[in-house]
């Protein structure tokens, strides 16, 4: 009885039951909206970090990372491959020979960073080949063929087929090591870093160049079966340190993205209680507005044997039943709006943040276990948003209330 | 030796203090027999209102004791307080006050839901005072839907169908014209010869006081007179 009563009391003042249910539901619509665009936004950063160059993890000998030296190859190569070959979850793999070089041309001289790639493997892995925009990808891993971001070609003036020289350390006598190569192709990656300072050469002709046949830097690697967050569910064991090699996500390779990540979750709760707190301030009010209007009523329930407990647990049935109609109302808004954004997207292609461009438009992106905290986050406030008004309603004397209309 | 379901003993009741205070009740000693058919009168400011929340429990004595179905309302907590009127006491209304948004049928059972009838005996209950009040059929109605006299019909349905020691009623045909006022005075004197239920109203009303089988007058908060007719 006392839920029907709570749920006609509701409709006693439809435009204020209707007013105070709306601002809920937008809270709700916005708090949802505003997490399946983080968390496509997320999805989409992690995702163009990881199709490129970066992979899902990398593998590297011990203190490569912090120095690069020339010299710091994966220890026991043909052992780790096949370790690395036999994991399930491994779709592809590309091994690498990474230096720091000096390119000159007859345009002039600038600092690179090089990579020494197998074609065939880096294709599988990262996306250089969809990012030539002039000339072709590499086609083989023994020739002097080059192919370097468009920022470096503007820099040094270069066009297709232009004669370049490669400077960098050799591993054996740290002499300067000189390779002639020609420009076969031109990549834009919409990265800064990669488009101002990347060359990508045949992994044998810098491996030659640079005395390290049979010898690589660096295994970048890819998985499937990935969590929501782009995080491998079944991830490779670590190497043991004696090993002199060490296996590194990207969630350890970029912190920073990761963190970002990690923090939209505190951020989205924080905001969640935000809002959710100043609504509930306004559900309050409209409680308390109703309170007051029906003082004399509650007055007659007490007097006719309503225990104080079972008048606040109306008040508190009454928040409820604001709180389900404003649940139902928010998540048929938030199904629309999301559809509308999962069908046109948000354009932000080409805007670097923390380091990673977006190559594509966000779409909204569930957790669906959101869809069950934030409407039991809207009714624990509406709950809350009660609390006062139950407390009134539970101190107040029935004869105190009855005054309020002459009998 | 009948019953006694009320015994007051030296009530006092005042409002306010010092220089404003009030007092709305001096000194009341009453004991209201089971199956009394009471009239509390008096003229307005006398203190039949206060007399009557006083004795459901609905407001508080300053000094003196009073006993409801031998128990000390005194000595009760709010939640105590409120268990005992829907167990004990009946109270009718001058305005009614019936709940705007239940029908007759669910006004009537709102008491004995908080009581935990059974529902068959719920709608047995309902179907059989709806009958006594000469309301049946109207059950789904709402109380705006009713005329005065069938709201207060409704209102004394809902106050007897608990089956309680005793019916306070306040003026409960103040706002009836005064064939309605009659009928319904009719049918409570009924219920109390039929079921010797235990009635004390407050009242102008003289049909109320000449149908009354006793009659405790107050004046400026002291009982004036008792007498049984």
């Amino acid at each position: 009885m006392l839920w029907k009563l709570a749920w006609r009391n509701l409709w006693r003042n439809r435009m204020r039951t209707w007013l105070s249910a709306l601002v809920i539901a937008i809270g709700l619509v916005a708090l949802i909206f505003l997490d399946t665009m983080m968390v496509g936004m997320n999805t989409n950063m992690v995702k163009n970090a990881t199709d490129s160059l970066m992979g899902h993890a990398q593998m590297h000998a011990l203190g490569f990372r912090d120095e690069h030296e020339v010299n710091l190859t994966i220890n026991n190569l043909d052992e780790s491959l096949v370790q690395l070959r036999e994991h399930p979850d491994l779709t592809f793999l590309s091994q690498r020979v990474l230096t720091q070089a000096m390119l000159s041309s007859s345009g002039g001289g600038e600092p690179v960073f090089t990579l020494g790639i197998d074609p065939a493997e880096e294709q599988l892995l990262s996306k250089f080949d969809e990012a030539i925009i002039e000339g072709e990808y590499l086609d083989s891993v023994s020739a002097n063929k080059m192919i370097l971001g468009w920022k470096v070609a503007e820099k040094l003036e270069l066009v297709l087929g232009d004669r370049l020289v490669l400077t960098a350390v050799d591993a054996e006598s740290s002499e300067m090591a000189q390779v002639l190569f020609r420009l076969s192709g031109i990549f834009k990656t919409g990265e800064e870093q990669m488009d101002g300072s990347m060359v990508l050469v045949p992994r044998q002709t810098l491996q030659k160049m640079l005395k390290l046949e049979g010898r690589i830097h660096q295994i970048a690697l890819r998985y499937k079966n990935l969590t929501q967050e782009g995080i491998p569910l079944r991830p490779l064991t670590k190497p043991a340190e004696s090993s002199g090699n060490e296996l590194l996500l990207w969630t350890e390779l970029m912190p920073s993205l990761y963190m970002i990540t990690q923090m939209t979750d505190l951020s989205m709760a924080i905001m969640g209680i935000i809002l959710f707190l100043i609504i509930a301030l306004g559900v309050t009010n409209t409680l308390l507005m109703g309170l007051y209007e029906r003082m004399f009523e509650f007055g007659i329930i007490k007097s006719i044997g309503t225990t104080p407990w079972q008048s606040a647990r109306l008040m508190l049935y009454e928040a409820v039943c604001l709180g389900f109609l404003s649940i139902v109302v928010g998540l048929i808004l938030a199904v629309f709006v999301i559809a509308i954004f999962a069908f046109y997207g948000i354009d932000y292609t080409g805007i670097e943040f923390s380091g990673v461009t977006f190559q594509e438009k966000i779409y909204p992106s569930f957790k669906w276990e959101r869809l069950v905290i934030y409407p039991f986050l809207s009714m624990g406030f509406t709950l809350l948003a009660a609390v006062y008004p139950a407390f009134k309603l539970w101190y107040m004397l029935p004869i105190e209330a009855l005054r309020k209309r002459k009998l | 030796m009948a019953e006694i379901v009320i015994k007051t003993k030296n009530l006092d009741k005042s409002f306010g203090s010092g220089e404003t205070e009030i007092h709305a009740l001096r000194d009341v000693n009453l004991e209201i027999m089971r199956g009394d058919f009471a009239a509390i009168v008096g003229p307005s400011g006398s203190g039949k209102t206060t007399l009557l929340n006083i004795l459901c429990g609905l407001d508080t004595v300053s000094s003196g004791e009073i006993q409801v179905s031998g128990r000390s309302l005194q000595s009760m907590s709010g939640s105590e307080l409120a268990k005992f009127r829907r167990e004990h006491i009946g109270l009718v209304f001058q305005a009614y006050n019936l709940i705007p948004v239940l029908t007759v049928l669910e006004n009537i059972e709102y008491v004995m839901l908080l009581q935990n009838v059974p529902s068959a005996e719920r709608k047995e209950r309902v179907r059989k005072f709806l009958t006594e009040v000469g309301l049946e059929g109207k059950e789904n109605r709402f109380p705006a839907e009713l005329s005065g006299g069938q709201q207060q019909r409704v209102a004394i349905a809902r106050a007897m169908v608990s089956h309680p020691d005793i019916i306070l009623a306040d003026e409960p045909t103040a706002n009836l014209d005064s064939a309605t006022g009659a009928q319904l005075l009719e049918m409570m004197r009924r219920f109390n010869e039929e079921l010797n239920m235990t009635f004390v109203f407050s009242t102008h009303d003289p049909q109320i006081m000449e149908r009354s089988k006793r009659m405790v007058t107050l004046t400026d908060g002291r009982i004036v007179s008792d007498e049984l007719k």
